[in-house]
């Protein structure tokens, strides 16, 4: 009895969180690649393999220092951040009692796992003691404190038809509509949210290529494709709490319900990719502007929305 | 075993390639640029071959010596068009003189490496911190006081001069940014001084190195050629610069398009160039390169754009162009195109107007056979200044990104007086 | 009260991470990393408000201290006087009055801790920490947080207004100044300048 509700609590959370994240990553790599290959240079690999053999290569090169880095964050930093998105991904709901981490409060966590990769970001950067590696790091943190407002405002419309901060709850309240349609100004906030979270695309100001790469500028071998899967691992955990808060989780007619999240998710990862493929990439402080003179009064106004159709 | 099965896998990969450019290397990094199987990184750590390609002069031996000791194993060094360095000119050294040939020699080296067939390049410079500190000093930390003195080998970050900004004055941090750095003009090395991310002094200890003109602009002043020529070349080097800054903006689909398009400059016909443009200039907008990634930047006016000349004085309202008063051209309908604003975009703008009046030029002198009729005065793509001095002083007060977008938008380097090799 | 194995192991290794981290806030030589220790114990304090059932408060430790950490640790590389925080420094200064301060401190909080009389009630079986929160939140103090919420978001439109490039008398990078008095005459409303001109004489002690 015990040895069962041990296996239960402690064991398969982790390996399902870790096997989601394993094939996330991969196919988030393929679904990136095929966006590369519709909208920049083509490529000479297939789209299959091309991950592998980047990654391969990655494991086969050195692992350099820098002068005097700080050693420890600089190695840790990309473990956790790929952490971080682990616990993201653990909140995601895969049917009704099917949840790696039932919190009352997932959506407040969820919150804390985005303020805590600023911080981890940071340290990415600023451990290398290099100058564009800091400088990466400390531009990531002004657009960092932007998105974090927006992210919460709309996640918090997204919980007053709820009434609850339990993402299993927010699912529960999308069964007569979905809260895409109900707060339509919600997703398209919460993905330029995401491509932010993982500075990928228009929002990339931490890796930049006017800083030679920007945090990852002295990052060589193993550890750099440790930070390649961290981010491409909390670009899965956020699509995953895109799908659950927006698109209606494991809601859905004839599929089981962990199979509508894995395809509501590889929805939201293939508009990512396109959207990070499109556009240029926005000028810091024009991105800053954008934050919080557009972003962040919509977010109000998806707020407000929000509570006037809660309290009708 | 594993590392054998490691190892076949990556070499399917993309060959990662860091171009350390000397005088004239450009050519290597666009034909290296077109090729798929080929990945130029910006920066050594992110890359396995070193590609020096170009002369480069004695004075800036040093810092290739600190780029070469910077590519983590298993790393090689190829050298085309350029003499190796002397610790590294042994037997084995991989010497490229042919153009065609360097894509292949690139991959093949990419394979050897991988594959183990050939070992790392040895390191150059012994691996000890330059300024020794551990243990020293009051505390241990290397200098007096509880600051730490001078670790690292750093200047200790007194602000030099009060901060640019109303406020409190952010600590400087002062770097210099060495003559291989890929994201600006070759050969130029600077000085550059940040207080929080505003450049607060930007100054420049390497001139960018002298960029050749076409062969066909050398000719051109001393005997007549014909207009269609001349303004392929020019369209060809607008586009270059539209390859550099698309690559800047993270648009590296819209970047390669550019350089496909520079290379059929020479020999498409002027319809489908024309065409392909028209295309090219729509997408740059959709895709918002102008909306979102130019900034305003260093805004140019009055006696500066007039000593700089070429795009950057005509982006900024100076009328200033040598080929109106060539009677070849004045009987094709030249005038010339301005706009009036001066600054990054207005720049680009301009660059966009001239390629496409340049290609109505080549299709009317096609028609008629034109050719230039005065020798004394003509117009060179880049201008008729070099850009270091402007740099320094309109560059302080920029943020990072938009000094980069405005060194991008300048032709900074000065004109060599010898045609291109 | 009867706590199962598993919480008591997860409390004492907790307690004991943030204990040592907070002690490494004090021994490390960087200002960043300084602020980051301190981050680490505060999440294992969070950590341990969620194995006391405060859902809410503790996930909400993680959120705050993670942000406020971080902008510390940006001041630091900001203004410290220490190229990014990259320079080694000396972190602590008058170390016997500190560490006196530092004993007595632990002493007084420890007798706190162990003298005082806790309450001994369970807590209820169907408790729902975050309902209870609200219906306080909404109920009784809501003059409280209401007053301290509206403040909070003055204070932060205050500073982003008093960040602006754009000053009342010009831009910011030109040093907008008002204009004086008399045409042409002394920016007006500016004190005399002291004799001891061009001093940002920063004699810090790192702190």
């Amino acid at each position: 009895m015990a040895a069962s509700v041990m296996l239960e609590q402690l064991f398969w959370p982790p390996v399902l969180v870790f096997a989601v994240l394993g094939g996330g990553v991969y196919l988030w790599a393929v679904l990136d690649g095929l966006a590369a290959r519709l909208l920049g240079p083509p490529q000479a690999q297939s789209v299959w393999l091309s991950p592998l053999s980047r990654g391969a290569w990655l494991l086969v090169q050195q692992a350099n220092t820098t002068e005097a880095p700080d050693l420890w964050g600089w190695r840790l930093a990309p473990a956790l951040y790929l952490a971080l998105a682990a616990v993201g991904l653990a909140l995601v709901p895969w049917s009704r009692d099917w949840v790696a981490t039932d919190l009352a409060t997932s959506l407040v966590l969820w919150g804390s796992v985005e303020a805590l990769a600023t911080v981890v970001i940071f340290l990415h950067g600023w451990s290398a003691n290099s100058h564009f590696a800091l400088m990466g790091a400390y531009r990531y943190v002004a657009l960092g404190l932007s998105y974090l407002l927006i992210s919460m405002f709309v996640l918090i419309g997204a919980a007053l038809p709820a009434e609850s901060l339990a993402l299993t709850q927010i699912v529960t309240s999308q069964e007569d509509v979905w809260n895409i349609v109900r707060q339509p100004l919600g997703l398209p906030l919460f993905l330029l949210v995401g491509l932010a979270l993982t500075f990928r695309g228009p929002f990339n100001l931490a890796d930049t290529r006017d800083m030679a790469g920007g945090t990852g500028v002295a990052v060589s071998g193993p550890p750099r494709l440790v930070w390649a899967l961290a981010r491409s691992a909390m670009l899965v955990a956020f699509s995953g709490i895109a799908a659950t808060v927006f698109l209606g989780g494991w809601l859905g007619p004839w599929l089981p319900g962990p199979l509508w999240v894995v395809l509501k998710m590889l929805a939201v990862l293939a508009v990512l990719a396109g959207l990070g493929r499109w556009f240029a990439v926005v000028s810091p402080s024009r991105c800053l502007s954008l934050m919080w003179l557009v972003l962040l009064p919509l977010s109000f106004v998806d707020l407000v929305w929000a509570g006037v159709v809660a309290l009708l | 075993m594993a590392v054998s099965w490691l190892s076949r896998l990556a070499v399917r990969g993309p060959a990662t390639v860091f171009p350390a450019l000397g005088m004239h290397g450009e050519d290597a990094l666009y034909r290296l640029a077109r090729d798929p199987g080929i990945a130029l990184v910006d920066t050594p750590r992110h890359a396995a071959i070193l590609l020096v390609a170009g002369g480069v002069p004695p004075h800036l031996q040093d810092a290739l010596r600190r780029v070469h000791d910077q590519l983590p194993a298993p790393c090689a060094t190829l050298w085309y068009q350029s003499e190796p360095l002397l610790e590294l000119n042994q037997p084995g050294a991989v010497i490229i003189d042919d153009p065609a040939a360097l894509p292949g020699a690139v991959k093949k080296t990419w394979r050897r490496l991988i594959t183990r067939e050939q070992d790392t390049a040895p390191r150059l410079l012994p691996d000890t911190p330059p300024n020794p500190w551990q243990g020293l000093g009051d505390d241990g930390h290397g200098g007096e006081g509880m600051m730490g003195g001078v670790p690292y080998g750093r200047p200790m970050a007194m602000p030099p001069t009060p901060d640019l900004r109303d406020g409190l004055a952010l600590d400087v941090l002062t770097f210099r940014l060495g003559p291989f750095f890929p994201l600006w003009p070759a050969g130029l090395a600077a000085e550059v001084a940040l207080q929080g991310d505003i450049v607060q002094q930007f100054a420049v200890v390497s001139p960018a190195f002298p960029q050749a003109v076409p062969q066909i602009f050398v000719e051109a002043q001393s005997r007549p050629v014909a207009i269609a020529e001349l303004e392929r070349k020019r369209v060809q080097h607008h586009l270059y610069a539209f390859f550099h800054a698309l690559g800047l903006a993270h648009l590296p689909g819209l970047a390669r398009r550019a350089l496909a398009l520079a290379e059929q400059c020479d020999s498409r016909p002027v319809q489908a160039l024309d065409k392909a443009f028209t295309a090219f200039e729509r997408a740059l907008v959709r895709r918002g390169f102008f909306a979102l990634y130019l900034p305003r930047g260093a805004t140019l006016e009055g006696e500066d754009a007039r000593a700089l000349g070429g795009v950057a004085a005509r982006a900024a309202g100076v009328e200033d162009d040598a080929r109106h008063a060539d009677d070849g051209y004045r009987r094709l309908g030249f005038s010339p195109v301005t706009q009036q604003a001066g600054d990054v975009p207005a720049r680009w703008r301009q660059r966009l107007a001239e390629i496409q009046q340049s290609l109505r030029l080549i299709g009317r002198a096609e028609q008629g056979d034109a050719v230039t009729a005065a020798t004394d005065s003509i117009e060179l793509p880049q201008g008729t200044g070099s850009a270091h001095e402007l740099l320094e002083n309109q560059l302080p007060g920029l943020e990072w990104s938009e000094a980069l977008a405005t060194v991008a938008s300048l032709d900074v380097a000065e004109v060599s007086p010898w045609p291109h090799p | 009260m009867n706590t199962s194995i598993g919480v008591d192991v997860a409390f004492w290794l907790l307690a004991v991470f943030a204990v040592y981290t907070g002690w490494r806030v004090f021994r490390t030589d960087s200002m960043v990393r300084a602020s980051f220790f301190l981050l680490l114990s505060f999440i294992a304090v969070g950590a341990i408000m969620l194995l006391l059932s405060a859902v809410y408060l503790g996930v909400a430790m993680f959120f705050m201290m993670g942000v406020e950490m971080m902008v510390m640790a940006l001041f630091m590389v900001m203004f410290m006087m220490n190229p990014a925080g990259l320079n080694p420094m000396m972190m602590v200064h008058q170390h016997k009055l500190s560490i006196g301060a530092g004993v007595a401190g632990f002493a007084i909080l420890a007798a706190m801790a162990l003298l005082a009389g806790f309450p001994q009630q369970a807590l209820p079986a169907d408790l729902e920490p975050v309902a209870s929160l609200g219906h306080e939140l909404m109920g009784d103090s809501m003059l409280i947080f209401e007053s301290a919420g509206v403040v909070l978001l003055a204070t932060m439109i205050g500073v982003v207004v008093l960040s602006s490039p754009r000053g009342r008398f010009g831009s910011a990078q030109h040093g907008s100044m008002p204009p004086g008095l008399e045409p042409g005459g002394d920016p007006a409303g500016m004190p005399e300048k002291s004799e001891e001109a061009g001093g940002h004489h920063h004699h810090h002690h790192g702190h």
